[in-house]
């Protein structure tokens, strides 16, 4: 990747559907707690190339002073620090009222681990190692939940809309029959149309799992829903991004 | 509780019985001794009494002559002097001039000068046949040789062999009963305070460390014997810990460098426009991607092994599959396969569902990489009660030598070196079986492979299925706020009040 998808998520940013489009105006904020000195100059690097202000602290406790004295929209968050760690960090953070959306990362990759992240406040984790395409998409992701209208029951995409009261699917107009999984994908993409979705959060949110799948399982889904959505119809709405995952864009 | 060959195979009462066997030998032993002394003491004391008698007559002999001889046998002879006494006097002719026996003994067995026989009617109030221990002297007369037999009757010292040996017997009944009784009551006590221990070895061997055994008061030899398994188990857990932390710092520090190698290569990537450049760092990229995949997976492996029940859940393993194979079957149809399940519904099993998914999933997984035509099949029984998940397939299969191998990590048949995989998918699976005390069997399906795990037999829950609480497959997700509720996943709890 990846400038197309950075390109792709400033020009995002700036369309005026976004209710939140006032935040594009200034880069959206990001803090950096990672002990890790070479990891966390990698990360400050490559969130600045993607436009975004990043901050970074070296230990728990500049972390925490940090997250409770600024205002970020996002705050990427390592487990394992010196000083306060990142649980007890995010427990403070939620204590204090702040709702600012925390995404773990960890070496734990475990189910439990994940769990004790999420319960501890955190919004998201992330298992070391990842791909930084992954990083993006999650932090997008997050951005955008932190701004998104509670629970629609409609959801429109280009000419796709789906009735989630009728379970109903249709484009252009037409409808389209889909299976109760096929239906819960394309609501995932729906939801998060216009991003970057990677596999592993297709796996993660659609499926429930946290596991690496060893193969392409999710690509058979997603060409299948694909048959369904898009071959009958002259403009492809499902886009494969490279190396990173697949986006619902009706604007291509 | 199963116990091996109940109490009789236990070891206390096998030593009790030991114990009791020697004892037994031992009693026998003095018995023998004390029977032999006493019948000989016995026949000796008959024996110096006829030896008495013998010199007395002999006394008599010298100084009245035979007259004199036969008045004072006659008058041994007599019963109401002598109850057990034998006499009898005869001239060379052999007839009878003195004693209580008639005649001369026929069936005496000559010992020497010594004698032993029987004989009928010895006095009249005793009907029965007396045993006689004599001696026979030839007394020297002047004309002729008088011979001269005194005995003693020895039934009594048979009576009191016979005696002694019942003693004897029924003394070694009770010494056999009372240590058969012993070892029991023994064993059962000492058997009860070693099953508790067992008990508790048995449940940190299926994961759960922290259990200790119980010390009893008693500072015995199984109370420091419970003493030393506890200090044991503490090492062990400590060094069990000691290895999860070495294990999480392994993650960290050599997982990390080989996160940074790869966002180097992608930062390279996303600096470089040579379509050629770009192809060589997609293609380190997809190194270092399996590399860390490998990585990950025997990470996942040693936490699997390591068995931690603080995920464990009660779970519906019918719901746990379908949704598995709701992931996994588009697969098998991709690639042409027919892909076949029967599910039994209202099974419920205790353990980590995400871990159980995971196994399903490789073993589906290899299942459909492994099988060129024909179908993926995924079943869920009851065998033996016990809930039994089986996936076959009408691939290769394994042959009957590898079937223990390819469990173990990085193993791969030479046949399937070339397809993709790692080698690790049947570890995984094999360590997900073991932390749940599931039983893994590797079958050949005719043609194919059949993989089948089942599931621990559950105390009482296996049978009244409406009374295991079953929660749904999933009660983790990574993120309650984002998604619609799952129409097809509603809590029990929810389902009550709607």
């Amino acid at each position: 990747m990846n400038a197309e998808l950075a390109a792709a998520q400033l020009s995002e940013r700036n369309a005026a559907a976004d209710p939140q489009s006032e935040r594009t105006v200034t880069a959206m904020r990001v803090l950096v707690i990672e002990d890790d000195k070479d990891a966390a100059d990698y990360l400050v690097k490559g969130l600045r190339e993607s436009g975004y202000t990043v901050d970074h602290a070296a230990d728990g406790r500049d972390g925490l002073f940090l997250a409770l004295s600024e205002p970020y929209d996002v705050m990427i968050v390592d487990r394992m620090l010196p000083g306060p760690d990142g649980l007890s960090i995010v427990e403070s953070v939620r204590k204090s009222a702040i709702t600012t959306p925390v995404l773990f990362l960890s070496a734990l990759g475990d189910v439990e681990d994940r769990v004790a992240g999420l319960k501890a406040g955190g919004d998201d984790y992330l298992a070391k190692p990842f791909a930084f395409s992954e990083l993006l998409a999650r932090i997008e992701a997050l951005l955008r939940r932190s701004g998104a209208a509670p629970e629609n029951t409609f959801l429109k995409v280009g000419d796709l809309e789906m009735d989630l009261l009728a379970h109903k699917v249709l484009r252009q107009g037409k409808r389209v029959y889909l299976h109760p999984r096929e239906f819960r994908l394309l609501e995932y993409l729906m939801r998060h149309a216009g991003q970057v979705v990677t596999r592993t959060m297709l796996l993660e949110n659609v499926w429930e799992y946290h596991f690496d799948p060893q193969t392409n399982v999710i690509d058979v889904h997603i060409s299948r829903l694909r048959q369904k959505i898009d071959k009958p119809f002259d403009k492809p709405i499902l886009q494969t991004v490279r190396g990173a995952g697949y986006k619902l864009d009706p604007v291509t | 509780m199963k116990r091996l060959g109940g109490i009789f195979g236990s070891i206390t009462f096998r030593l009790a019985l030991a114990y009791t066997l020697i004892f037994g030998l031992s009693v026998v032993a003095l018995f023998t001794f004390v029977f032999f002394s006493t019948t000989d003491f016995v026949v000796q004391q008959k024996e110096a009494a006829i030896e008495a008698d013998v010199t007395g007559f002999q006394e008599t002999f010298e100084r009245s002559g035979v007259t004199g001889l036969i008045i004072a046998i006659n008058r041994r002879a007599n019963p109401g002097t002598n109850r057990d006494g034998v006499y009898l006097l005869v001239d060379s002719v052999g007839s009878t001039l003195a004693g209580n026996l008639q005649s001369w003994p026929r069936n005496a067995v000559a010992d020497d000068i010594w004698v032993n026989f029987s004989i009928d009617g010895l006095r009249q109030a005793d009907a029965e046949i007396a045993d006689v221990r004599a001696k026979q002297y030839v007394i020297p007369g002047g004309q002729q040789n008088y011979m001269l037999l005194v005995g003693r009757d020895v039934r009594d010292a048979r009576e009191l062999r016979r005696r002694l040996v019942d003693s004897l017997n029924l003394g070694l009944a009770i010494t056999l009963a009372l240590g058969v009784v012993g070892g029991f009551v023994f064993s059962r006590t000492i058997m009860r305070r070693i099953e508790a221990i067992t008990r508790t070895c048995r449940r940190i061997m299926s994961g759960d460390l922290s259990q200790r055994v119980v010390v009893s008061r008693q500072n015995d030899e199984l109370g420091q014997l419970s003493l030393g398994i506890n200090a044991m188990l503490d090492q062990i857990e400590r060094l069990m810990n000691g290895m999860r932390q070495v294990s999480d710092n392994v993650a960290h520090d050599l997982r990390t460098p080989l996160t940074r190698l790869r966002s180097r290569l992608e930062g390279a990537l996303r600096h470089t426009a040579n379509p050629a450049d770009r192809e060589t760092i997609e293609g380190a990229i997809a190194d270092a991607d399996s590399l860390l995949a490998t990585f990950a997976a025997l990470l996942r492996i040693a936490r699997a092994e390591a068995g931690s029940q603080r995920a464990f859940v009660d779970f519906d393993i019918h719901a746990l599959i379908e949704e598995v194979v709701d992931l996994y079957s588009p697969l098998a149809e991709e690639k042409g396969l027919k892909f076949i399940t029967q599910l039994q519904p209202g099974l419920s099993a205790r353990g980590d569902p995400n871990l159980i998914a995971q196994a399903l999933a490789n073993l589906i997984d290899n299942a459909v990489k492994y099988t060129e035509q024909g179908s993926v099949a995924v079943a869920l029984t009851t065998q033996d009660g016990r809930p039994a998940l089986v996936v076959a397939d009408t691939g290769p299969g394994v042959p009957e030598a590898f079937r223990g191998k390819v469990l173990e990590r990085l193993f791969r048949l030479e046949q399937s070196r070339t397809s993709p995989g790692s080698g690790l998918g049947l570890s995984l699976v094999a360590a997900v079986a073991k932390s749940h005390g599931m039983e893994l069997k590797l079958e050949d399906n005719l043609p194919g492979l059949r993989v089948t795990l089942q599931f621990p037999r559950q105390k009482g829950a296996a049978s009244d299925s409406k009374a295991a609480e079953v929660k749904p497959a999933k009660p983790l997700t990574t993120n309650p706020r984002s998604g619609p509720p799952e129409p097809d996943s509603v809590t029990p709890a929810a389902a009550a009040a709607a």
